[in-house]
């Protein structure tokens, strides 16, 4: 259900994003920020999601308060002539590793788990080594 | 049902955030590649801020180099005018010195004295001092501007006698008959040498000698051809 609102909000987004008129370039800026911010979000999201305490008001308040905060950083920054976005880049695109980190584990130890089990099913044998190691 | 109704409302959020996400990385994307291909539109306002200022400020430094080259020009303008008009008024003052050196080609009005060997008798001969008497007398009567046989008699001039028959003037041989050209005031050059009985001429015609005089109201006087100058008298400093 989710999955297919995600599908048809960007492909519905991705429409009418192509016929919106360009925005000046000196708030391309701002919007890349705002984007990141986003992502981040959506990232943040779908690992709280994996860890179970994912909440939409925090996602939705995340959603929109990062990039908000980010575009207010960027401006300031160019206001105090400090690439302050710089920061906020660094915060969000470092978190994203970090929450995307989790997600493959997660995913990873899943697939394993499966591929484990099938095996395990074959041949009716257990393995006691338990978990393979990180990656 | 009540769980599947929480569901669609998370859904239908979620759909919007990532329709709103999708968006703007769209606008996003668009208005890079778009500004991509007008590089003018690539700038960011604060560049363009700071460029309009460099201009404004470039636009002031050439309008005042403008006024100041305009400025200097006026005064070359100025100075030129003067220099002109020093360089108008230096060759007047040149003309004026090599009419009064002799280094121009003179006429008017004037008179010409021709005197002409008598070959009768010794004392028929014209010598060299009888034309430096000439040339003496015609100065005392106001000449400005005296030729013998078309030597111009200047400063430096000289009449000597070289033989019997020619007379050294300026470095030229001369021979009668001597036509000695003068310009100058014609009533006083004509009584400055018609006197009667102590007169130039009727003293040299006394003498035994063939002295006549001409008066013109055009007397061409041609021009000194030697050169003016010192070689040793140098100007006291």
């Amino acid at each position: 259900m989710i999955i297919i609102a995600i599908v048809i909000g960007c492909v519905l987004g991705a429409l009418i994003g192509i016929n919106m008129p360009i925005i000046p370039y000196t708030y391309s800026r701002y919007l890349a920020i705002a984007i990141v911010a986003a992502l981040d979000s959506v990232f943040g999201a779908v690992s709280s999601n994996i860890k179970g305490n994912f909440d939409l008001k925090i996602f939705i308040s995340g959603f929109f308060g990062n990039a908000i905060l980010s575009i207010t950083l960027t401006w300031l920054g160019i206001k105090l002539n400090v690439d302050i976005y710089l920061a906020a880049i660094v915060v969000f695109a470092g978190r994203m590793f970090t929450n995307f980190a989790i997600i493959r584990r997660y995913y990873l130890d899943k697939w394993m788990q499966r591929r484990r089990d099938k095996k395990n099913e074959n041949e009716k044998k257990t393995m006691g080594k338990g978990r393979t190691s990180k990656v | 049902m009540k769980i599947k109704k929480q569901e669609l409302i998370i859904s239908i959020i979620i759909g919007i955030m990532f329709c709103v996400l999708t968006i703007i990385i769209f606008v996003q994307s668009k208005t890079i590649s778009y500004t991509d291909i007008n590089a003018l539109e690539n700038m960011q306002e604060t560049e363009l801020r700071k460029e309009i200022t460099a201009i404004k400020t470039k636009y002031t430094e050439a309008l005042e180099q403008l006024e100041e080259t305009n400025a200097m020009i006026k005064e070359y303008e100025e100075t030129i005018n003067t220099d002109k008009e020093a360089s108008v008024l230096l060759e007047s003052e040149l003309e004026k010195s090599r009419n009064i050196l002799g280094k121009n080609t003179v006429q008017g009005e004037g008179i010409i004295v021709t005197l002409v060997d008598v070959e009768v008798g010794k004392y028929g001969k014209i010598t060299a001092n009888d034309l430096i008497e000439l040339v003496n007398e015609l100065r005392a009567a106001g000449a400005e501007a005296i030729s013998i046989n078309g030597n111009r008699i200047v400063n430096i001039s000289y009449i000597v006698d070289l033989s019997e028959t020619y007379i050294g003037v300026n470095g030229e041989r001369i021979v009668s008959p001597y036509e000695v050209k003068a310009i100058g005031d014609i009533t006083y050059l004509e009584s400055g040498l018609s006197q009667k009985q102590y007169g130039y001429i009727d003293t040299k015609v006394n003498e035994g000698k063939d002295v006549t005089l001409e008066k013109s109201d055009n007397v061409v006087i041609n021009a000194y051809s030697g050169t003016l100058s010192f070689k040793y008298a140098k100007e006291v400093e």
